[in-house]
């Protein structure tokens, strides 16, 4: 069961668009962290990830631990909400 | 018993093309669903600036076009669903296509799942995927505020996003292999007048992309080809903009055929050699590569879409399509 979802995002990014667009078609709520507004966060969204790249989703758990989806990818993202 | 889905069209894809062709098919009352399996508005949505698409005289985001075309073709009822495509066969008088959703029938389709950037195929690339190479300066741009980049190509992708760049880099390198730029003379205008931010190396190629050993990228290596010279420039992070390959990897052993890159081989009424099933946009044999070009051949597509499924229901018979047996009942 998903406990929290968290998006790192960016202004100009068409594929953090993809990802709300698919979670809200889904009904999962999340927070967003727009990095162009939180510059300083992005260390946090390399952290998690390994990468240099938006969209970051990250979904947390009832148990607390955490899956990482790095771009829209469908493949990883819905079994990431299963 | 389970009826089958089928519908008047199927477009592939939901880039420029294809929302342009929903608007039309739907406003004529053609039952349409499109299947994008990556960003609705595709490349067009990716692009930071938009400043030739008639219309917007102060130009237009990317990603607002994109946005407008997709709200525009769902107003008037065209279903947009988040999915692949993975085959297409005829079958019964129908197209009928393999996708994410099960199969799905069609009395007509449209292919338009447009192209993607070309990787360079150097050392390095792969290893740093994601960790300082980089294919979309609009997505991953920000991450390099106040660091040194590299920009791969001389077309105007490559430029407009070198451009788009300077807004988070401090320095920007910009390799371009020929000994010409192929970007329009007024994103080279616009280059120059960067020329603070950005240095052109000209014929120079990208060999290999170098990191160090925390993982991370911290030179591009490459050759001045007009003396052989090896040529090393510091970077952070490489973005790399080196063509178009089109997005027909799924049509491999169809009954449609493709040119000698693999883009959609069509007739004038953008009929491929599938009867039934059309092309347009940045995956079509011959398309400019232009977002005006891919809306123009969208709207064409969906008039002779309409001419095609006319002729289907005056002269052809259809067969019932064969329904699946319910398990359950």
């Amino acid at each position: 069961m998903v406990k929290n979802i968290t998006i790192f995002t960016t202004n100009t990014c068409a594929y953090c668009v993809m990802v709300k667009k698919w979670l809200g078609a889904k009904g999962y709520r999340y927070e967003e962290v727009n990095l162009d507004v939180n510059p300083e966060r992005q260390k946090e969204a390399f952290e998690m990830s390994g990468q240099m790249a938006v969209p970051v989703t990250v979904v947390t758990k009832q148990d607390d631990s955490k899956e990482v989806v790095v771009g829209y990818n469908l493949s990883k993202l819905a079994p990431a909400l299963a | 018993m389970t009826q089958q889905e089928v519908h008047d069209v199927v477009m592939i894809g939901a880039g420029p093309a294809a929302l342009t062709a929903a608007i039309y098919t739907t406003r004529e009352d053609i039952d349409t669903v499109l299947f994008e399996k990556g960003v609705i508005g595709g490349l067009a949505a990716v692009t930071d600036w938009v400043d030739n698409y008639p219309g917007f005289p102060k130009g237009i985001s990317g990603l607002d076009l994109a946005q407008g075309l997709n709200e525009q073709a769902e107003r008037f009822g065209a279903v947009i669903r988040l999915g692949e495509v993975f085959g297409i066969a005829e079958t019964n008088g129908l197209k009928k296509l393999s996708t994410s959703d099960g199969d799905i029938f069609a009395k007509s389709v449209l292919i338009a799942t447009g192209s993607d950037y070309k990787k360079i195929g150097v050392p390095g690339e792969q290893e740093f995927y994601g960790k300082g190479v980089h294919y979309c300066a609009t997505c991953d741009g920000a991450f390099y505020r106040d660091k040194r980049l590299v920009v791969v190509g001389g077309g105007n992708s490559a430029v407009q996003e070198a451009i788009f760049l300077t807004r988070f880099a401090t320095h920007i390198d910009l390799l371009v292999r020929g000994d010409k730029m192929r970007a329009s003379e007024i994103l080279q205008k616009e280059l120059k007048e960067h020329a603070d931010k950005i240095t052109v190396h000209m014929n120079t190629t990208t060999d290999e992309i170098v990191g160090n050993e925390e993982g991370k990228v911290v030179a591009v290596k490459g050759t001045d080809k007009t003396n052989n010279s090896e040529v090393e420039v510091a970077a952070d992070g490489v973005f790399v903009f080196v063509g178009l390959s089109p997005n027909t990897d799924f049509l491999q052993g169809t009954d449609i055929r493709l040119d000698e890159i693999g883009m959609i081989v069509t007739d004038a009424n953008l009929e491929t050699s599938m009867p039934g099933v059309f092309a347009a946009g940045d995956v079509r044999s011959g398309a400019t590569m232009q977002i005006a070009s891919a809306t123009g051949e969208g709207a064409t597509a969906a008039l002779m879409i309409r001419k095609y499924l006319e002729n289907k229901d005056k002269h052809v018979v259809t067969p019932p399509v064969p329904a699946v047996a319910d398990v359950s009942t």
